[in-house]
């Protein structure tokens, strides 16, 4: 369509698609030079250029001794991967039962399911609070890993729902005429067959968990076994703003998922548009 | 005779069986999908009765609280920082979505032509959306601060203002946190709207072509038509999701000043920090019976584009 395009009309729209590509990236680009640059060379001779680039922030975060960053990284991954790993597994089983298996009120359970998925965290907040104090788990992280694998899961299964659906019955019915028990064409049939269903949940899974701040902010008192969100918004709360170390933190959270986003983005941009689209 | 006497032993002997496969088939299936209608019910369904309730007593830290009715809501009305906080809420998710549509089409449009190296736009655009939400908003606090903030030190430098420009003030404040609500927010609709634009048939536009239709008549008649359900689907999820949206404001301007971007999750979260239990539900609550009618319809059209 293009090829059609007169020369100015080529100008504009590649000038359109720079602007575009520098409001998305120069946020980032700042966000990583301010974490390599030290207090002084930020206050006293602001530029927008990396002048003086040191590690130092880097370095003083990572500092077991200087801070408890190693162990919130630690928290992060422990309850993202919990979360995660639970929440897969509960809703490919529920997604398998919702769409292959037929009994009393399956439908409800699907509705029940979409309306949970809709139901803002805000409206929860505070009656969780309270559970969660009242059954021991306040200030813990299995706490906020059964929070988190709660929340995944209902889009978790509408999206696998999905998924499973658009992978023909007689494939795992023909595993059973051959002798395979249900489970055993579900899991040898059907789940390898939805791997990029089930990546694509997982990366979704995995990235709310590891970004959420706050149930993190509610449920956990104690300083070491705060989650990286949580550890870096108490880094924000002073009245002065120590922002190469903020930066570099920043910059230290957002690597793990981006690096996940970008390794499965054909299949999360899929399941994303199933998500929104399609469903 | 002879044939139903023959007949007879098998049926009896298949009906008994088949009736246990299906009995089977039923108790596998309550039993997969229990977990997750378990944890539903424990940490999503009895939270949201139980928020309800909460709101209609004065519970505080420690006690079971009495009942009250109405007078939590009562009590919010009356202050000014809710009406504040109503007309915020507007304000913000209002301008987030205009713009969000606005510039979401434009760049799905533009990127949905034959440019080169397809795939390293599409990912660009991800950005925003892949880094995480917090991290976000702390960079766009980095970016509005008045000492160390690269906008005001473009600013300056461009000589189009010659003082620090305070986006955290009263006036700036919600500006500034819409546009990094904004920025944060956009891909997500640019790659659905994309994600749309491939299930328009083709031959629309090749049609239209012939028929000499400009740019803007195909936009206007195939295009917007053809996202209807699309750009519907985006609008109410994220509604429901920014008018909820907690991390932006709270890591931004923390509601200030003096409440100037104060939305009704902070206000809650406040209220919970204030122990008052009660009337921080009821903040919360306050907001459901908008949540109910955009859930409604979103959950409506979701279940008959399923069928």
């Amino acid at each position: 369509m293009l090829t059609r395009l007169t020369l100015q009309q080529k100008i504009l729209y590649y000038s359109l698609l720079t602007i575009l590509a520098l409001i998305i990236l120069f946020p980032i680009y700042y966000m990583v030079i301010i974490s390599l640059k030290l207090p002084k060379d930020i206050y006293r001779t602001p530029s927008l250029l990396p002048i003086n680039a040191t590690t130092q922030n880097y370095v003083d975060l990572f500092d077991p001794d200087k801070g408890n960053f190693l162990l919130n990284i630690r928290n992060s991954f422990i309850v993202a991967g919990s979360a995660t790993f639970v929440s897969v597994l509960f809703s490919s089983m529920a997604a398998y039962s919702l769409v292959r298996l037929r009994y009393l009120y399956r439908d409800w359970f699907g509705r029940l399911i979409l309306l949970a998925y809709l139901t803002p965290g805000s409206v929860l907040f505070i009656p969780l609070s309270v559970i969660i104090a009242r059954l021991q788990l306040g200030n813990t992280l299995h706490g906020l890993i059964f929070v988190y694998l709660t929340f995944s899961t209902p889009l978790s299964t509408w999206l696998l729902m999905g998924y499973f659906k658009s992978i023909p019955v007689d494939l795992d019915e023909q595993a059973m005429v051959d002798g395979a028990t249900r489970i055993q064409a579900f899991f040898q049939i059907l789940l390898p067959l939805s791997a990029p269903g089930l990546i694509a949940v997982s990366v979704f899974a995995f990235t709310g968990a590891w970004n959420e701040l706050l149930f993190g902010l509610l449920f956990v008192t104690s300083p070491d076994l705060r989650t990286v969100p949580v550890a870096i918004s108490y880094l924000i709360t002073g009245d002065v703003f120590r922002w190469g170390l903020i930066m570099a933190a920043s910059v230290s959270a957002a690597v793990p998922v981006m690096i996940l986003y970008y390794m499965a983005q054909r299949f999360v941009v899929k399941g994303l548009s199933a998500g929104a689209v399609k469903m | 005779m002879t044939q139903e006497v023959i007949r007879s032993p098998q049926m009896e002997q298949a009906k008994p069986s088949r009736m246990t496969l299906r009995q089977s088939e039923r108790l596998t299936g309550y039993l997969l999908v229990a977990p997750v209608i378990a944890c539903i019910i424990a940490l999503i369904v009895f939270p949201f009765f139980y928020a309800i309730s909460i709101s209609f007593t004065d519970k505080m830290v420690g006690t079971e609280g009495n009942f009250v009715g109405l007078e939590n809501f009562g009590y919010l009305l009356r202050q000014s920082r809710f009406t504040e906080t109503i007309r915020n809420t507007i304000v913000l998710v209002t301008s987030v979505q205009l713009l969000k549509l606005v510039f979401g089409m434009g760049i799905a449009v533009l990127l949905n032509q034959e440019v080169r190296g397809k795939n390293i736009w599409r990912g660009l655009i991800l950005l925003p959306w892949a880094m995480p939400a917090f991290v976000a908003f702390i960079t766009w606090k980095l970016l509005f601060a008045a000492q160390g903030g690269a906008i005001n030190m473009i600013l300056l430098g461009t000589g189009l203002t010659t003082t620090h420009v305070d986006f955290m003030s009263k006036e700036l404040a919600m500006p500034s946190v819409i546009i990094a609500s904004f920025w944060r927010g956009f891909p997500f609709w640019v790659i659905s709207f994309l994600a749309g634009m491939q299930n328009i048939p083709q031959e629309r536009y090749e049609a239209a072509a012939l028929d000499g239709a400009s740019a803007w008549g195909r936009f206007r008649y195939i295009t917007l038509p053809g996202l209807r359900h699309v750009i519907l689907v985006v609008v109410l999820l994220s509604t429901i999701a920014t008018t909820n949206s907690f991390e932006a404001i709270w890591l931004i301007t923390g509601g200030g000043p003096s409440n100037a971007t104060m939305t009704f999750p902070v206000l809650a979260y406040y209220g919970l920090q204030s122990l008052r239990i009660g009337e921080a539900a009821a903040v919360s609550v306050s907001l459901l019976p908008v949540f109910a009618v955009l859930a409604f319809i979103v959950a409506v059209l979701l279940q008959r584009q399923e069928d």
